[in-house]
């Protein structure tokens, strides 16, 4: 499942880099994220992804490694989680762009997300769903967290 | 395979509730068990205590007063298929049920089960949105009826509350000069596609005087197509013939259709349209 998000932040570009890279208020942003760990700053880190449709819960430790780094422009990185109780694995690659528009800066990510197992038995078309919900969560608490400075 | 679970057997609506107040989200009421168990044994979900409602009086009856049937959330899919009210005063409902997914699940199967697991390819809240009915939810001190608009929140999530059971079903019995239908489409059990569609002529037969069209399967949730209805709603019979196919169009994107196994989304939308039209034509013909 791909994704393309883009949203436009009130705010240097300088200043959306440093917040991505803050990871405890970066994570926070992330719908269903919690217990961010920073394992090598830069490179690696882990959190545990959890997400619910109406009665499945999926919860799953992920390993978080960046792949590549251009300053203030782009970052790609991958992801990668287990949930064993439900038998189901998940992979996310994304890849973020910055770029200047005026006074604002435009944040940019693609998303490959692929569930694995058996909670793809939920259907794609559902999970395709929660995963641009999320994603569309992910963006707006950045564009908020980011204007209004907290 | 099936983890071990406690089975609580309460014998009033009052004491599911109170069990559902007392596990939170450890429980969860067990019917038909055709969604739950099946989902259960997946392990994709998993409940330390299951509810069993079958012990609780008076849910699985079919009447009919005043204007109103009521069908009690127990009744099987074979019941209602069966039941001499609904033949009588609700045919379109009685097919609906006669073609629910395959005998062993309609033997057991609840409807009210079927409504309140919420799965996305399911028929019976298509039409029940239609036909504007009511769900009666239940709590230990209070109870509230809930329109169908407004019980079907997203996929497999509704608007009761944690503690509240769904009890009974209220339909407004169809009025002289209406006409109701639900044509669906898919492969193998599960719908891809299901349109519904109530309606009522004007004295003469040549006009439209009120439809209800709803969509569901193809998206999250079933729902009213309002800006559909709005096509054909006062119009002449022979132009509603000629706006359903705007309307179908209309509906088709307000079915919120997602791409999958079952057919892309533009191909969903298409369906919508083919549906309505016909299921237009068959209410038509009933009036």
């Amino acid at each position: 499942m791909q994704f393309e998000k883009e949203v436009e932040i009130l705010a240097p570009r300088q200043k959306v880099w440093n917040f991505i890279w803050d990871v405890d208020r970066f994570i926070a942003c992330v719908p269903g994220c919690k217990e961010a760990k920073t394992i090598e700053a830069g490179k690696l880190y882990s959190a545990t992804m959890i997400e619910k449709v109406g009665p499945f819960r999926v919860e799953f430790p992920t390993t978080i490694e960046v792949l590549e780094r251009e300053e203030l422009t782009h970052i790609k990185a991958q992801a990668s989680g287990a949930d064993n109780k439900i038998g189901s694995r998940m992979k996310l690659s994304l890849d973020v762009k910055l770029r200047d528009q005026g006074e604002k800066t435009v944040l940019g990510f693609v998303a490959g997300v692929d569930i694995l197992g058996k909670l793809a038995a939920l259907g794609h078309g559902i999970i395709k769903r929660k995963a641009d919900q999320v994603l569309d969560e992910f963006a707006q608490a950045v564009k908020k967290r980011l204007e209004g400075d907290f | 395979m099936l983890r071990p679970f406690r089975l609580e057997e309460p014998e009033s609506v009052k004491d599911v509730s109170e069990l559902l107040g007392r596990f939170g989200e450890s429980a969860k009421v067990y019917a038909g068990g055709t969604e739950l168990l099946l989902a259960m044994k997946e392990g994709l979900v998993h409940y330390e205590r299951l509810i069993n409602v079958k012990n609780v009086k008076g849910l699985d009856e079919v009447t009919s007063d005043n204007g109103m049937i009521r069908i009690g959330a127990l009744c099987t899919h074979h019941q209602l298929e069966t039941s001499p009210v609904l033949q009588q005063r609700l045919a379109a409902l009685v097919q609906l049920e006669q073609n629910v997914a395959n005998v062993r699940v309609r033997q057991v199967g609840t409807l009210g089960g079927n409504l309140c697991f919420a799965e996305p390819h399911a028929d019976p809240g298509i039409l029940l949105l239609a036909l504007g009915a009511k769900m009666v939810a239940e709590k230990s001190s209070s109870k509230r009826e809930i329109p169908a608009a407004e019980f079907f929140v997203d996929a497999y999530e509704t608007a009761l509350e944690a503690d509240e059971v769904l009890t009974e079903i209220l339909v407004p019995a169809p009025a002289a000069k209406s006409g109701v239908a639900y044509l669906k489409f898919g492969y193998l059990e599960r719908p891809s596609v299901g349109v519904a569609v109530a309606l009522q002529v004007n004295g003469g037969g040549k006009s439209v005087h009120d439809i209800k069209i709803a969509v569901g399967c193809a998206g999250p949730a079933p729902r009213r197509v309002p800006e559909a209805e709005e096509q054909i709603k006062g119009r002449s019979v022979d132009e509603a013939k000629v706006n359903i196919l705007k309307a179908g169009e209309i509906a088709g994107r307000a079915a919120q259709a997602i791409s999958d196994l079952h057919g892309s989304q533009e191909y969903k939308e298409h369906i919508v349209g083919v549906l309505l039209k016909r299921a237009l034509q068959n209410a038509l013909t009933q009036c």
